[in-house]
């Protein structure tokens, strides 16, 4: 039904476009919400505004080489959830105890991942923990500026730099890539190098 | 069955206006806008997610879902909002830059020659100048 | 049931009342763009307790608009608060 698939390429491009086509189609699904004597003519409808809404709309392929793990991704989740309820937690501790004379810090965490889709995806699930929010992302060299929020002295700067590389870690098993970024060095004030590795890619 | 989803909702629809409340009192009580943004972004949204899945609860199978989508929509959403409002505010002086403890992205644009503040409060964002 | 329900708005009109003090007094745009977004969502909560409590779910795709259209409104100004000042 979508394009053709008598080359492999085709094939396999088409197939990449498939996850987006099965969300967009439950999606549609969902919130007509109807299940009765007009079910099928929305199922046929969904599928085809799904189709039509991937092909006009094509978006740049994610990230060459990600490797989706469901277990690790389980616990990723699993461990976004404790941390929902612990940030909020958190936050209206501090709120209430302290409140205005909170103090703060913006701490400089270098990154070891190396692409879009997994600083995205850092700087998010950091957004979420405990504690932090994302104030700037520093793209080329691949830092993370992150306000902190209980910070009384080095320790505490410490533990949340620690963190937001567990974090880090989390997120690259969950979906990294398969050559494993944690097996390389942390390149600090480096290089395009491996951006530009993971930009050409998927050619 | 109808127990179980009872007290799911019993439970968790007072504790997510707890945590909005508790929010809004972080939007109050704090001092400068990233860290009313902290509150904002952890205790508002643990609060509603709460309250959402709660309601969903109480809801047949076939609308269920939507609430729960919403709340999956809030999840993803907010750490976006809130790392653009964060950077913005920054820039604008919405941090009172005193406060920190450290400051470790001011000496980074130190560092590389762009630090925000080229003549002190010229690019404050109050709205009296508008 | 209907007592939990009428706690829980309860608690949530407080919220949104000092919620609505915090858009009222800024004091920059962006406290008041972040307040508007904190406002909108406790209306989302409301609406979905409101919704159990009537037993009435017809608007329930209107929350999924209202929330992706209160994240692109915040989105947007915070970005245009941004150029605003790169212009000057």
């Amino acid at each position: 039904m979508t394009g053709p698939t008598d080359t492999p390429r085709r094939g396999r491009r088409a197939l990449r476009h498939l996850p987006l086509v099965v969300w967009l189609w439950i999606l549609w699904i969902l919130l007509w919400g109807s299940t009765g004597s007009t079910g099928p003519v929305v199922f046929a409808g969904g599928l085809l505004v799904a189709v039509a809404v991937v092909v006009s709309f094509p978006l740049p392929p994610l990230q060459p080489g990600a490797v989706p793990r469901p277990l690790r991704i389980g616990r990723l989740l699993a461990h976004l959830l404790t941390d929902i309820v612990g940030a909020g937690a958190t936050v209206a501790w501090q709120a209430l105890r302290h409140g205005r004379r909170t103090s703060t810090a913006i701490i400089e965490v270098p990154l070891r991942v190396d692409t879009d889709l997994l600083i995205t995806l850092v700087a998010e699930v950091v957004t979420i923990n405990p504690g932090t929010v994302v104030t700037e992302i520093d793209r080329r060299r691949g830092v993370l500026y992150v306000h902190a929020l209980p910070i009384r002295d080095e320790r505490d700067l410490a533990r949340l730099r620690e963190e937001v590389r567990a974090v880090e870690r989390r997120v690259a098993r969950a979906v990294g890539h398969s050559h494993g970024p944690d097996d390389r060095e942390p390149a600090p004030g480096a290089p395009d190098g491996p951006q530009e590795q993971s930009r050409e890619g998927e050619r | 069955m109808t127990v179980v989803r009872d007290v799911v909702t019993a439970v968790l629809l007072p504790a997510g206006a707890v945590f909005c409340l508790l929010g809004a009192l972080g939007l109050h009580r704090f001092p400068d806008t990233v860290s009313r943004l902290h509150a904002a972004a952890k205790a508002q949204t643990l609060g509603v997610l709460l309250v959402l899945v709660g309601a969903a609860a109480q809801m047949s199978p076939r609308h269920a879902p939507v609430l729960l989508l919403v709340a999956l929509f809030q999840l993803f959403t907010v750490p976006i909002t809130s790392q653009i409002i964060a950077r913005t505010a920054y820039r604008t002086h919405g941090l009172d830059r005193d406060r920190l403890l450290r400051d470790e992205l001011g000496d980074r644009l130190a560092r590389d020659g762009t630090p925000v503040d080229a003549g002190d409060g010229a690019g404050r964002d109050d709205d009296a100048e508008r | 049931m209907t007592v939990l329900y009428g706690v829980t708005l309860t608690v949530l009109a407080v919220a949104g009342l000092l919620t609505l003090l915090r858009l009222v007094r800024g004091p920059a745009a962006l406290d008041r763009i972040m307040a508007l977004d904190v406002l909108v969502t406790m209306v989302l909560a409301g609406t979905a307790v409101g919704m159990i409590a009537r037993d009435d779910t017809t608007s329930a795709p209107v929350l999924v608009v209202v929330a992706l259209l209160a994240f692109i409104g915040s989105v947007t100004a915070a970005h245009l608060i941004e150029k605003r000042k790169g212009m000057r």
